[in-house]
């Protein structure tokens, strides 16, 4: 046995075993047709190796012409497996090409079995027996070439063009590698293939070795599929690795969801069921094994509650927007707690709300800690505002002596025109209606100022920002006149309300008017005048109504704009520096802004903004005061320049509120 | 209105209390005007009439003790009761000195109310009376000669006439003359009396 017999053998024996591993991977993974595919070219490139070393070996005529006629069924098949591999595997190669060489290849094989004794040979004259390459002898046949073996030969062209124009595409495509591995090693052995028409026609004198062209191919096919193996390998170790860290980060989402005491939910819109971790399950006083759904859920809620939790949920399924709502659970055992819930609505591919998820936190304690917070803000502002008061005190009492000097007089006057014998009802009868008006007058005073000193709960009314300016109006009336100010207003008109406690925004504007006149205490009787101005702000699409307090004192220190609204910072020599610190926090706690700025020409003006009351929730607005009827603290002092629209711009004269004197 | 019938004026800003305070004065008899500010009753403002000013301290625009001055500017004989409704004590203080009548606080009680308009009154009527006296007294004085009054001034210093004769550069029959002149024109009958009405004029001797 010599090393042709060896190398042939190894050949088919190595395309054996490539052919058995992918056989086996094809059984393993059906759905992949390229292991299959492979398979048959290997075990097809194996059987031409096994022809291709009998024929070596033929003694006789016959036998030589007989494994050259059957040669061809596994080139047919190899070539096929070729074609289907490039377009399967590679995607690549035109289809036309394809189909011909397909179809060209089997015309071949059928009139190789037509012809006889096969499509090369006319007739086999004889065979020539040599030694090759210091090997064994070997045989090759001399004889008359078939014309029709030329159909052979234009396949084999057909199939080099149909491999660079595949290897072209694919490096075109990016892939590099896999065309100079693939793509190289099947041109290559195309063009290797041609030694066979020549050894036919007899111009170059050696032995076939057709297998060597192809199984350079089916080398590079097992390698470009192993590569792949590998790749999925690789993928399967990370995604291995990947769902080690899912479950890692899930632990940790779960401890840190432990630590926050959030109590994760879902919520099946279409099945309405809950799930509910059982730390959230505990949250809610739910049993861990109770059945969950919509309605169980609302009856945890607070009743008071309730429509606010279930408006947030219902915009949030209408608009897709996030689910937040701070609510309170009414435990079984009768306590209270606070819970915020937050979550996000998942649509279906139908663009129909599918479930919610999301996570609800014990914030009972925060809540507490805001309303110690919200306590303490109302005493200051409390203690604030009854310093005020005292301040104010001689204004006060001058506004309550003003009624009862009216019912004294008028009740002494009742007195002697009864005395007097003479009497006219008419006169009696204005006199009593005197005394009841002034009456309500004092009680109205009286009333006011219990409502300043009450130390109690801030109250949400929903308020217009005009009638808190013409209650401080009145309060601050008797003041004002004694300091020789005069107040212009210019209130616009169909202002939207505000939500606020009365008292406390009536504070800071008080707070607000007593600096303006402090600060043009020093000014000539002419320079005395304040400008209050309401009107609307709309700022990153909210809109906020504002009020403005404009003196022409001397103006605030750049440095100093700040530090104004801070707790002791005080310029007055009998201030405490606490008026402008809890006006601040007054506004803030109303989700509003108070600054200040300088006026281009002389003193500072105070703002405050609020943010406007949503329209379809809230008490219903309090509106005992129309604009129209701004009698009282007109008195003079305080002048109304007419009613301005919200805008800001003025309307036309004599539509606003005139004068009015009493 | 008469200028012999005394009026109370009454100047507040405050409605309900003018009304009321107009009518408890006009039930006890007085007759009453009534002004919502300072600027309403200058407008009408007449000296000649009798009576007295009840004024609201704190006012708008012009205020209490604004209008006691542009008064006494004016030379008003006006008494003015003063009505506060806070008992601001250096307010007060500047409305006495300055002549006020009385200072009374809010609410105030009729009685002394009426108490304080009548004395402001009687008052207004006294000093009226002597502004009446004053006139007739400075209407005589009005028409005296030059050397007729030269003559009084030293009349009144108590000079004999001998000496206001070497005083004045003439001889003593002449400044008999006019001493008896005087003594007519004067409507007086002794030098006592002459003295008494020169003084209130403020009239001294050489």
């Amino acid at each position: 046995m010599s090393w042709i017999t060896i190398v042939w053998s190894m050949n088919a024996a190595a395309c054996l075993t490539l052919a058995a591993i992918y056989l086996l991977v094809w059984c393993k993974q059906r759905q992949d047709p390229a292991h299959l595919l492979f398979s048959v070219t290997a075990v097809a490139a194996a059987a031409i190796a096994a022809f291709e070393l009998e024929m070596m070996h033929a003694e006789t005529v016959g036998q030589y012409e007989a494994l050259m006629r059957w040669i061809h069924v596994p080139v047919w098949v190899l070539v096929i497996s070729f074609v289907s591999f490039v377009r399967l595997y590679l995607h690549a190669g035109r289809r036309w090409l394809a189909w011909s060489i397909c179809g060209l290849r089997t015309l071949v094989l059928i009139l190789n079995f037509v012809f006889t004794p096969n499509l090369n040979f006319r007739h086999i004259t004889s065979l020539r027996h040599f030694s090759w390459g210091g090997g064994e002898i070997i045989s090759v046949p001399v004889g008359v070439a078939n014309p029709w073996g030329l159909l052979s030969s234009v396949s084999l062209l057909l199939l080099l063009i149909f491999f660079v124009d595949a290897t072209i595409t694919v490096w075109r495509r990016g892939d590099q590698r896999r065309a100079l591995v693939v793509g190289g090693s099947m041109i290559f052995g195309a063009i290797l293939a041609w030694h066979v028409p020549l050894v036919i026609w007899g111009i170059i004198d050696i032995p076939l070795f057709l297998c060597f062209a192809y199984s350079g191919i089916v080398a590079a096919m097992a390698y470009e599929l192993s590569y792949d193996l590998l790749h999925a390998a690789q993928l399967s170790r990370r995604l291995q690795e990947s769902e080690v860290d899912l479950r890692e980060t899930q632990e940790r989402m779960e401890l840190a969801a432990s630590a926050a005491k959030l109590g994760m939910w879902m919520w099946d819109i279409a099945r309405n069921e809950i799930w509910l971790a059982d730390k959230g399950r505990a949250l809610f006083g739910f049993a861990p094994s109770e059945k969950l759904d919509l309605d169980r859920f609302r009856s945890a809620v607070h009743p008071e509650d309730r429509e606010l939790v279930f408006q947030a949920v219902q915009n949030s399924l209408r608009t897709g927007a996030e689910y937040e709502a701070e609510y309170r659970v009414l435990l079984p055992d009768g306590q209270l707690r606070w819970i915020a819930g937050r979550g996000r609505v998942e649509f279906n591919s139908n663009g129909q709300p599918a479930r919610m998820r999301g996570a609800s936190v014990d914030i009972t304690k925060r809540k507490q800690a805001e309303e110690l917070a919200a306590r303490q803000r109302n005493e200051m502002a409390h203690l604030s505002r009854v310093t005020m008061l005292g301040e104010l005190s001689g204004s006060i009492a001058h506004e309550l002596n003003l009624p009862l000097s009216a019912i004294l007089c008028n009740a002494q006057a009742a007195q002697r025109i009864l005395a007097n014998g003479k009497v006219d009802h008419t006169e009696l009868r204005e006199i009593l209606n005197e005394v009841i008006s002034e009456d309500k007058r004092a009680c109205e005073v009286i009333r006011r100022l219990r409502l300043w000193l009450k130390k109690g709960e801030v109250q949400q009314h929903s308020l217009r920002i005009n009638n808190v300016v013409q209650d401080v109006l009145r309060l601050l009336r008797s003041d004002l006149i004694h300091q020789k100010v005069i107040v212009d207003c210019e209130l616009a008109r169909n202002l939207p309300g505000i939500i606020g406690d009365p008292v406390q925004l009536q504070q800071v504007l008080v707070n607000l008017v007593v600096n303006a006149c402090d600060a043009i205490t020093n000014r000539t009787i002419p320079e005395r005048r304040l400008l209050i101005r309401t009107g609307i702000q709309n700022r990153n699409g909210s809109s906020a109504v504002t009020v403005s307090v404009t003196d022409r004192g001397g103006s605030i220190p750049e440095e100093k704009m700040e530090q104004i609204f801070e707790p002791f910072f005080t310029t007055k020599p009998k201030g405490m520096g606490l008026g402008l610190s809890v006006c601040r926090t007054i506004i803030a706690a109303h989700r509003g802004k108070l600054w200040a700025t300088n006026n281009a020409d002389c003193g500072a003006t105070f703002h405050f903004s609020l943010p406007i009351a949503a329209p379809d929730k809230g008490a219903p607005i309090i509106d005992t005061n129309h604009l129209t009827n701004m009698q009282c603290c007109s008195h003079g002092a305080v002048r109304h320049r007419g009613g301005v629209a919200p805008n800001g711009v003025k309307a036309p004269r004599g539509s606003g509120y005139d004068v009015t004197k009493d | 209105m008469t200028a012999l019938t005394p009026t109370v004026f009454i100047v507040d800003d405050y409605a309900p209390v003018r009304r009321s305070i107009s009518r408890l004065l006009h039930a006890a008899g007085f007759a009453v005007a009534a002004f919502a500010s300072a600027d309403e009753f200058l407008a009408q403002f007449d000296p000649q009439i009798m009576g007295c000013l009840v004024l609201d301290v704190a006012m708008p625009a012009l205020d209490g003790l604004e209008l006691q001055h542009i008064l006494a500017e004016a030379g008003s004989l006006l008494p003015i009761i003063f009505l506060t409704g806070t008992s601001d004590i250096p307010k007060s203080v500047q409305a006495m000195k300055h002549g006020a009548s009385d200072f009374l606080t809010k609410p105030v009680n009729d009685e002394d109310l009426l108490a304080a308009v009548h004395a402001a009154i009687e008052k207004n009527r006294a000093l009226r009376h002597e502004q009446a006296q004053l006139s007739e007294i400075q209407a005589r004085l009005a028409t005296l000669t030059p050397r007729e009054r030269e003559v009084l001034e030293y009349v009144v210093a108590g000079k004999l006439n001998k000496q206001i004769a070497g005083n004045l550069g003439t001889v003593e029959q002449t400044v008999k003359v006019h001493r008896a002149h005087v003594m007519e024109k004067m409507r007086v009958q002794s030098v006592a009396e002459l003295v008494r009405l020169t003084q209130r004029c403020g009239i001294n001797g050489r």
